[in-house]
Order: structure tokens, then C-alpha cells, then sequence
């Protein structure tokens, strides 16, 4: 896809978004395709690190929680307007995950996941500890002013309207990093990731990409963690935990890294399945546990990957239908 | 004084049982079992309805027997036939264990707190230096360093061991030398989950059982191996007393951020030694 495509087919996602935002009346449906949305950005941040890095955070809630926090202090604390605070919370957020990154990306494989956990850990004690500031395990409000960059908060919050500005956060963050990832920085990224040493005997630095792309995949889930304070207007430190940052890696694997968007996909499965089971949603850990499990096994590319594949065979099968089987089985031969 | 030192050997000694599981699993399947963490919970609680039904001792040797024997099935049906396969997405599938097995511990004794009366023959209290000092802490301690010391015996010792320690460094050499390295995996997960089940009785009588000790011990442990090195024994003990006792001195002198010392610990680790303490394999 050239980046006029890609810009072409975000202004498609973003009129089919605010169709839908308006097409549907009923409230729980909105709040439920928001939810999914909001979830599908933060997933998106996950995979970003696995798919360039070959990374598996086990603590990414760190990123959605901490922007949640960040808004919800500086706003209450009123030293700066409530845009600034946004903005503060994905910048500075993607800067501090930077430096953590120069640290952690050293550390390879199953360590650096632990090591992730731990982090991210840490951070969920010390929201759940220090009751002054954050208001320790019953969270905290999110005091929105009237307006926000000019719009009236209230109006905001509406579920049609929070769907599309989820939806259009995710459309965004999808065209960008597709744009960014096209670029030379996406093919170094891939090219350390897939042999760091080869990468290095070639000149490439190998520190500095890998940390750049955990700190673009902790902005990302800042983002949706900006939109989940704005949603509910509520932080607490189950945001933080690591649970959520398992289930962002399920929603990973359940989708597939091999496309940008899988993740999202994954996301969206998930709460539609959620909402599915309905009754028998106690029992949802086991049943998710288990369909990871499945996944991983039998299709470990997820879902975008199974996609991918079918629509590569049809496309196949068309061409050979039209211009005979020969012809295209001895192109194939010798393509190859 | 003596008593913090005492309760900190006490956590290091229960970690040293945790830790010594992931590391001797590690150490042959290359996985970082996540779930580890759950089976401890599931031996705790099954440690619990057998001392109801009999008593602690029952329970001791009991609940590790059953560990012992899913964690058999776990290599034979989930490590084995997934050896080949990236260890990242294997680690992925102890995550989806995991969820499974909270699941199943919820549904089966439910959410509420539940505790194991400390076994009347240890219901008594030493004094040490002074200080009046609970037998069954004591006892805690002595597991613990026996399961180290027999662990580095068997290892250093035994022919079996040798095995383990050659199949660690090099699976298919091992293997050509005619060793059974499957059925030696099947035994060593089987072991390090027993172990992970004699963590949770033990921990039972003095720490209460609940849904979240999984996620509580789990990270500590995760802590430990990675500050001790992925895969080493001897590193593991070391990093479990420390972090035992930093965290009851710290719950001391820096009651405020006694929760995060461990985890500033793990960082400074890192920041100058990537592969931990004795790690030198990846």
C-alpha cells in the first residue's frame, strides 16, 4: 500500500466510523463497540512492540494506567488546563518509556517479559499505596473541565461521540505508524529484530531503534489510556495491573502480529465474545485461557494471519482459474 | 531486630522452594513458566482440603504428590510436543494455564480467605537471642534450605543429575549420548511443579490462602530468577534470601517504599549485570 492509499483508505475508516457512531441508537451497543475501540488502540501498543521488536510486555497496563493518573493529577492539582495534561501524559509518558526503554531492551528474551511485569508492578503498589495522591485503591475522579480543545466535555462523552473519537484515534494511530513503518526506520527495526547481531556487523545501531519503538508503543497506549480517563472520567489502580496487561497480550496473540491491525482485531474478538458468553462471563479466565491456548497452537499467526491466508489462497485460485494452471504453476517455479 | 532477620529467612526460604521449580524447569524446557505461580496456589488449596479431611503432615507429602503428577502431564501433553515452537509463544501458552487454573481454584473453594491451622506438634515458640520465635517459621527455614541443599547434592552428585545438567546446556548432544532426555524433562517439570505445590502447604499455616497469592509470589519470584540469572540454582537461592530480607528490613526502616525495594533492586541488577547475578545464557 502506498502512503496515498493508506491516507485513502483512513478518510474510507473514518466516514464508516462516523456512520456507525450515528447509525446505531442503542446506548449499550456504543458503549460496548467504545470499549472495544478504546482496547483495540491499547493492543495496537502491544503488538507495535512485539511485531518490530520481537518483544512480549507483560506490563503495558503500566502506559494505559499511568496516562489515566497523569490526566487525573494534573488536572486535579490545576497547574496546567486539562489539554496541556493530555498532551503531557502522552509525551511525557512516551519520553520516560524511552529512557526505561535504553535499560530494559538489553535484557533479552523471556527476562525482558519478566522484567516488564515486574515494572509494571511496581508501579500498580505504588498507585495502591500512596493514598494522598491517587486515592490508593478506590482510585480517583477524573474532574473534567467544561470544555476540551473547545468542545463541551459533556457533548464529548456522549457514547456516539466517543466512539468516533476512539475510533479516530485508532484510524490514526493505525495510518501513522503504517506510514512510519514503511520507512527506513521499519525496515531497521525488522532487521534487529529478526538477527541483532547480523544488524549490528552491518552497521546498524541497535540500541536506539529498539528503544524508540518501546517508547512509540507506550505512547500508543497512553492514547488509549488518555481515551479510557476521558470514557469514564475514573482511575484506579486495577488499570495498573498486570492482569490487564495480560489480556492486552491475549487480545495480541488472538489477533495476530503478522498485520498492523491485528491486534485491533484481537481486541474486538475479545469484547464481542465477552459480550457473547453474557452468563457464563465468571467463568470468562477459563475459557479465554483456553482459547489462547488453542490459538497459539493450532493458528499462531491469530486471526489476521488465518484472514491473510485465505484471502492469498482465493486471490491464487482466481489467478489460476483465469490464465490456466500451467502457465502459472512454471511462473511460480521459477520465480522461485 | 532478630526477628526481622528471622521473618525475612523465613519469605527467602519459602522463595528458594518457588524459585528452584522455575529455574530447574527453565533450566531444560526453556520456559518461564508463568502458571508457576497458579499450580502453587492449586497446591496450597489442595493442601487445605487434605489437612481438613486428615492433617498438616498428610497434606505435606500429599499435595506435592499431585503436583508432582500434573506436572508430568504437563510436560508429556503441553512442553514436549511444544519444544520446537518460539519460547516466547510457549510462554504465552503457561499465561493461558494460568487464567485456566485461577479459574478452576475460584470455582472450586471460592473467593474467600481461607487459613490452615499451624500443625499442633509446631505450635510452640523457641526462644533465640531473646526473642520469642514461632517453631513452624522455623521449620520453614529448615525445608527450605534442605530443598537447596538436596537439590545442589542431587545435582552435583547423582548420575541423574549430571544428565540434567548436561541436557541444561545442550538437549540434543545430551540426547545422542543416549539419554532420555524426554522422560528426564517429564521428571524435572514434575519435580519443579511437586516443589511449587510444597511452597503453597508450606506457606498455607502463615500466609492465608486467597485467589491473589498467586500474582503475590509470583512476581517475587520472577524478581529472584531474573536478578539470580534465568536457569541458575545458586543464583536463585542467593537473590531469595536477599530479597527476603530486604523486604523485611525494609518494611522497617522504609515502611513507605518497602513494596518497591525489590523492584529497584531487580533494576540496579540489571543495570550492570543484563543476564543476573550468575546468568550467563539468555
Amino acid at each position: 500500500m502506498t502512503n496515498l492509499r493508506m491516507l485513502a483508505a483512513a478518510a474510507v475508516a473514518l466516514a464508516f466510523g462516523a456512520m456507525v457512531s450515528h447509525g446505531f441508537e442503542s446506548g449499550r451497543l456504543l458503549a460496548l463497540l467504545t470499549q472495544a475501540t478504546i482496547y483495540s488502540v491499547f493492543a495496537l501498543g502491544v503488538g507495535l512492540l512485539l511485531r518490530q521488536n520481537g518483544m512480549v510486555s507483560f506490563g503495558h497496563a503500566l502506559y494505559f494506567g499511568a496516562a489515566g493518573y497523569v490526566v487525573a493529577i494534573l488536572i486535579q492539582s490545576k497547574w496546567v488546563s486539562a489539554e496541556s495534561a493530555i498532551l503531557i501524559a502522552v509525551v511525557g509518558l512516551a519520553i520516560a518509556a524511552f529512557l526505561i526503554g535504553l535499560v530494559i531492551v538489553r535484557v533479552p528474551g523471556v527476562a525482558f517479559s519478566m522484567l516488564t511485569l515486574a515494572i509494571g508492578q511496581m508501579a500498580y503498589l505504588a498507585a495502591e499505596r500512596s493514598r494522598g495522591l491517587t486515592g490508593g485503591a478506590d482510585g480517583m475522579v477524573i474532574e473534567w473541565p467544561a470544555t476540551l480543545f473547545g468542545v463541551s466535555v459533556s457533548l464529548l462523552q456522549k457514547p456516539a461521540s466517543m466512539l468516533l473519537l476512539s475510533w479516530g484515534g485508532l484510524v490514526l494511530a493505525l495510518m501513522a505508524l503504517g506510514i512510519l513503518l514503511r520507512s527506513r526506520f521499519g525496515g531497521v527495526t525488522e532487521a534487529v529484530r529478526d538477527n541483532e547481531e547480523r544488524a549490528r556487523f552491518i552497521g546498524i545501531r541497535t540500541l536506539l531503534p529498539r528503544a524508540i519503538v518501546y517508547a512509540l508503543s507506550a505512547a500508543v497506549t497512553s492514547l488509549a489510556g488518555v481515551l479510557a480517563a476521558l470514557n469514564t472520567s475514573f482511575i484506579s489502580p486495577e488499570s495498573l495491573h498486570w492482569s490487564l496487561s495480560g489480556v492486552a497480550l491475549m487480545m495480541v496473540v488472538v489477533g495476530g502480529t503478522r498485520l498492523l491491525w491485528g491486534p485491533a482485531l484481537g481486541a474486538a474478538v475479545y469484547f464481542l465474545a465477552k459480550d457473547v458468553l453474557g452468563e457464563h462471563a465468571q467463568h470468562w479466565m477459563a475459557i479465554f485461557g483456553t482459547a489462547l491456548i488453542v490459538i497459539i497452537v493450532f493458528a499462531p499467526e491469530g486471526l489476521s494471519g488465518l484472514l491473510r491466508r485465505l484471502s492469498f489462497n482465493e486471490r491464487r485460485m482466481a489467478r489460476v482459474a483465469a490464465t490456466g494452471t500451467r502457465a502459472v504453476a512454471e511462473r511460480e517455479a521459477g520465480g522461485r | 531486630m532478630f526477628i526481622h532477620l528471622f521473618n525475612g529467612m523465613t519469605y527467602g526460604a519459602l522463595l528458594i522452594i518457588m524459585c528452584s521449580g522455575l529455574a530447574l524447569i527453565y533450566g531444560l524446557r526453556r520456559v518461564v513458566n508463568f502458571a508457576h505461580g497458579s499450580l502453587y496456589m492449586l497446591g496450597a488449596y489442595i493442601g487445605y482440603t487434605v489437612a481438613l479431611k486428615t492433617n498438616f503432615w498428610v497434606a505435606l507429602v500429599a499435595a506435592p504428590a499431585v503436583m508432582a503428577a500434573l506436572g508430568v502431564a504437563l510436560d508429556r501433553w503441553g512442553f514436549r510436543l511444544l519444544q520446537d515452537r518460539d519460547p516466547l509463544s510457549v510462554v504465552l501458552v503457561t499465561f493461558g494455564l494460568l487464567l485456566v487454573i485461577e479459574d478452576l481454584v475460584v470455582s472450586i473453594w471460592g473467593k474467600s480467605n481461607l487459613s490452615v491451622p499451624t500443625p499442633p506438634a509446631l505450635a510452640f515458640s523457641v526462644d533465640i537471642f531473646g526473642t520469642s520465635v514461632p517453631a513452624y517459621r522455623i521449620g520453614v527455614i529448615v525445608i527450605g534450605l534442605a530443598v537447596a541443599v538436596g537439590l545442589t547434592l542431587w545435582l552435583r552428585r547423582s548420575r541423574a543429575g549430571l544428565y540434567v545438567r548436561a541436557a541444561s546446556t545442550d538437549p540434543v548432544t545430551t540426547a545422542m549420548q543416549g539419554v532420555n532426555t524426554d522422560a528426564l524433562s517429564a521428571f524435572v517439570v514434575g519435580l519443579g511443579t511437586a516443589l511449587a505445590g510444597l511452597a503453597g502447604v508450606v506457606a498455607a499455616p502463615f500466609l492465608s490462602l486467597s485467589p491473589s497469592m498467586s500474582s503475590d509470589v509470583i512476581i517475587d519470584s520472577f524478581v529472584v530468577v531474573v536478578i539470580g540469572g534465568l536457569g541458575s540454582l545458586a543464583g536463585a537461592f542467593v537473590a531469595a534470601m536477599v530479597l527476603g530480607l530486604v523486604q523485611a528490613f525494609g518494611a522497617v526502616w522504609l515502611p513507605g517504599a518497602s513494596v518497591l525495594l525489590p523492584f529497584v533492586l531487580m533494576v540496579a541488577v540489571l543495570l550492570f549485570r543484563p543476564s543476573g547475578l550468575a546468568g550467563s545464557r539468555t
